[in-house]
């Protein structure tokens, strides 16, 4: 009775395993709900996330451009992006060839180091190579932080009219010109080849024989470890020098042929590269953060601003940005919102006051709220070491013309 | 005396090892035995393999994963360190059991099978990167080196001075047959890159940033600059040491047969 039970015990495991793994989605995200929501709000400000086209066939060229800003609230507790910092993007493996990338107009095949409350502009060229749909995401790697995404969008690439192999060339220094997708595979494959053959010979000529591994126990064990070596006769002495020579022999005579045939080579690379950074361009608004409560049940973080306006016209805010969401303030209705952009919620952002006229000090209250705060985890922000928030606050002038600043603070949550 | 008395052992375990010694000129002794060497081996082979992959993998994976990881400096120390580590333990309990010297080529030899069968199903087939990129080193002529070492010499001490030192040096010439077009020189961007650099930048991967890599990272340089010989020849000290240290491991490994001996 008790086996019965085991075996439809153990065979219903079977068949609900392998329910889940029919049953099982594509993976659709790439961890970016899953950081911690006060290093999302206090780490970098992505904005102007451009991803074009966003339909595109295999060796179509694809561009990433966007800004950033480098948070003044920084949390302490982790290390910072003034180390050691570099600009990747999130895409599955090498289905796109990165032909360009940089930061401020610099290139960024190396790393670099982003000081804090600054503003980075970027730009990364993709070529398209195997094809699929993909959530394409621009990366921060931090050094010894891990990795800072960007919101994805969606792009769709089809397979290449000619259906031809995918080709990628590059001219060396020394004037060849070259396909990295299967360069240097024949001398690989040779080479490999020759070593495996080398290897299966030694172990062949050593476990094909009359007593191997129980008769030579008991001779061993008989003879005593004094005369073991007995066991050892002369045709394995001449066997093995032949064995050590031809390898010593192939060793050296495949790195003085690789030497004569690519008499040019450099080490592997590597170094910092310097960006200058921009400085936040100067609006005219003065903004002090007074306090702001996280409301559980509402979904939306409010904020008590002091908002002084030095500026020569009048300015309204348009925008609050963290963690990745824009709350935009329909009133205004400035913010550009880009095609497949995701995380932007249109209405979310309540200005208690519409315009802060020239000379003029006000006490704002900002409300942004949305359901994306649940859906993007922001709400664990209470359970964080460190309370506070950070975001983007955007505003315009009469003008149209866009100015940006960091707001920031401690944060407390509203149970009820 | 009798033999019982010169060795030590009870008269029936005397007597059991002299039938067992008899039982070698037995012909169906001899077939049973034959197929337990068959069973010995595949269940050998199979840890091995199993092993090396998991331990070169968590002790030395990336630099063997990707061609931009493999510099002068570090890779040709990590690489045999983290192999002999594994070698000689095995290495003592079948030399001193056994007599086979097969133990460095087995695992070297199983090592770029399975790191084949890896690169091709997960690197290439399943991830999409080239294999021109993340094609495995091999190390088997120097598991050859240091097995003929021991076969040759019969002395582990003289084939941890010989062999364990040729495995350490000889890594990077080993592998530059294939790997020196991988350091060619390219132009990019108005910046040097060697052909390994540029596949590292090209072929994106999102979690392995650049500055991962472990580039030729020491002190000030003297000697004028001569990273490989002097890297092959720290490589040798350390391969010699290593392997050393680890028959040593091996040795206190092969003392808990009494252990054993007991439980049977």
């Amino acid at each position: 009775m008790k086996r019965l039970i085991a075996r439809k015990t153990g065979l219903t495991a079977l068949l609900a395993g392998l329910v889940m793994v029919l049953l099982a989605g594509d993976v659709m995200a790439h961890g970016e709900r899953a950081q911690l929501a006060s290093m999302r709000m206090r780490t970098v400000h992505w904005f102007d996330t451009k991803v074009e086209p966003l339909n595109v066939k295999v060796g179509d060229i694809v561009t990433v451009t966007g800004k950033l800003v480098t948070s003044e609230w920084w949390p302490k507790h982790m290390p910072s992006i003034e180390e050691t910092v570099y600009l990747n993007i999130g895409v599955p493996g090498p289905t796109f060839l990165r032909l360009h990338s940089e930061v401020n107009g610099v290139p960024m095949m190396r790393s670099t180091a982003f000081p804090l409350g600054k503003v980075y502009e970027y730009k990364t060229v993709l070529r398209a190579r195997i094809a699929g749909r993909y959530h394409v995401h621009p990366i921060l790697n931090v050094k010894d932080a891990g990795s800072l995404v960007d919101k994805g969008t969606w792009l769709e690439v089809a397979e290449a009219d000619d259906g031809a192999p995918f080709v990628n060339e590059i001219t060396t220094l020394t004037g060849e010109t070259i396909n990295l997708e299967t360069y240097g595979l024949d001398g690989v494959f040779t080479w490999h080849l020759i070593w495996i053959a080398m290897g299966v010979a030694y172990l062949l000529y050593w476990l094909i024989r009359k007593e191997l591994f129980i008769p030579r126990f008991i001779r061993i064990r008989h003879l005593g470890s004094d005369r073991a070596n007995e066991l050892m006769t002369k045709k394995d002495f001449v066997v093995s020098s032949l064995f050590f020579t031809v390898s010593l022999a192939l060793i050296l005579g495949g790195y003085l042929w690789a030497e004569h045939k690519y008499p040019i080579t450099i080490p592997l690379q590597t170094g910092l590269v310097e960006v200058e950074p921009i400085d936040i361009p100067t609006g005219g608004l003065e903004v002090e953060v007074d306090h702001a409560t996280y409301d559980l049940a509402g979904r939306s973080l409010s904020m008590q601003l002091q908002l002084t306006n030095n500026s020569a016209g009048p300015l309204r805010i348009g925008e609050f940005l963290t963690a990745n969401i824009r709350f935009l303030n329909p009133d205004v209705n400035e913010g550009e919102i880009y095609e497949g952009e995701e995380m932007v919620s249109k209405d979310g952002l309540t200005v208690s006051v519409d315009t802060i006229q020239p000379g003029q000090t006000v006490d704002v209250e900002l409300v942004a709220s949305d359901a994306l705060w649940e859906q993007y985890r922001m709400t664990g922000l209470i359970h964080d070491p460190d309370s506070r928030f950070a975001g983007m606050i955007f505003y315009y002038d009469e003008n149209g013309e866009r100015f940006f600043q960091e707001v920031g603070g401690a944060v407390l949550p509203n149970f009820f | 005396m009798s033999e019982a008395q010169s060795t030590g052992l009870s008269d029936v375990e005397v007597k059991a090892r002299q039938l067992d010694l008899k039982s070698l000129d037995n012909p169906r002794a001899m077939k049973l035995y034959r197929r337990f060497d068959g069973i010995i081996i595949l269940v050998l082979f199979t840890f091995l393999v199993l092993g090396v992959q998991i331990q070169f993998t968590l002790t030395a994976g990336d630099w063997d994963y990707w061609i931009d990881w493999r510099d002068r400096r570090w890779w040709p120390l990590v690489a045999p360190f983290s192999l002999l580590l594994f070698i000689a333990p095995f290495t003592y309990g079948i030399w001193e059991r056994v007599r086979l010297p097969i133990m460095a080529t087995a695992v070297t030899t199983l090592l770029c099978l399975v790191s084949w069968l890896s690169r091709y199903l997960n690197f290439y087939e399943f991830t999409h990167f080239p294999l021109s990129f993340t094609f495995p080193s091999t190390y088997i002529g120097l598991g050859i080196l240091l097995d003929c070492a021991l076969a040759i010499s019969r002395s582990l001490i003289v084939s941890t001075l010989i062999g364990g030192g040729l495995f350490g040096a000889l890594v990077y010439p080993i592998n530059w047959s294939f790997m020196a077009p991988y350091k060619v020189p390219v132009e990019f961007n108005g910046m040097l890159m060697s052909v390994a650099d540029m596949m590292g930048y090209q072929y994106i991967r999102t979690t392995t940033p650049e500055y991962l890599r472990i580039i030729e990272e020491s002190t000030l340089r003297t000697f004028g600059g001569s990273v490989t010989p002097l890297t092959a020849v720290f490589s040798a000290l350390c391969g010699m040491v290593v392997y050393a240290a680890f028959l040593w491991v091996g040795y206190k490994i092969n003392g808990l047969d009494k252990f054993t001996k007991r439980i049977v």
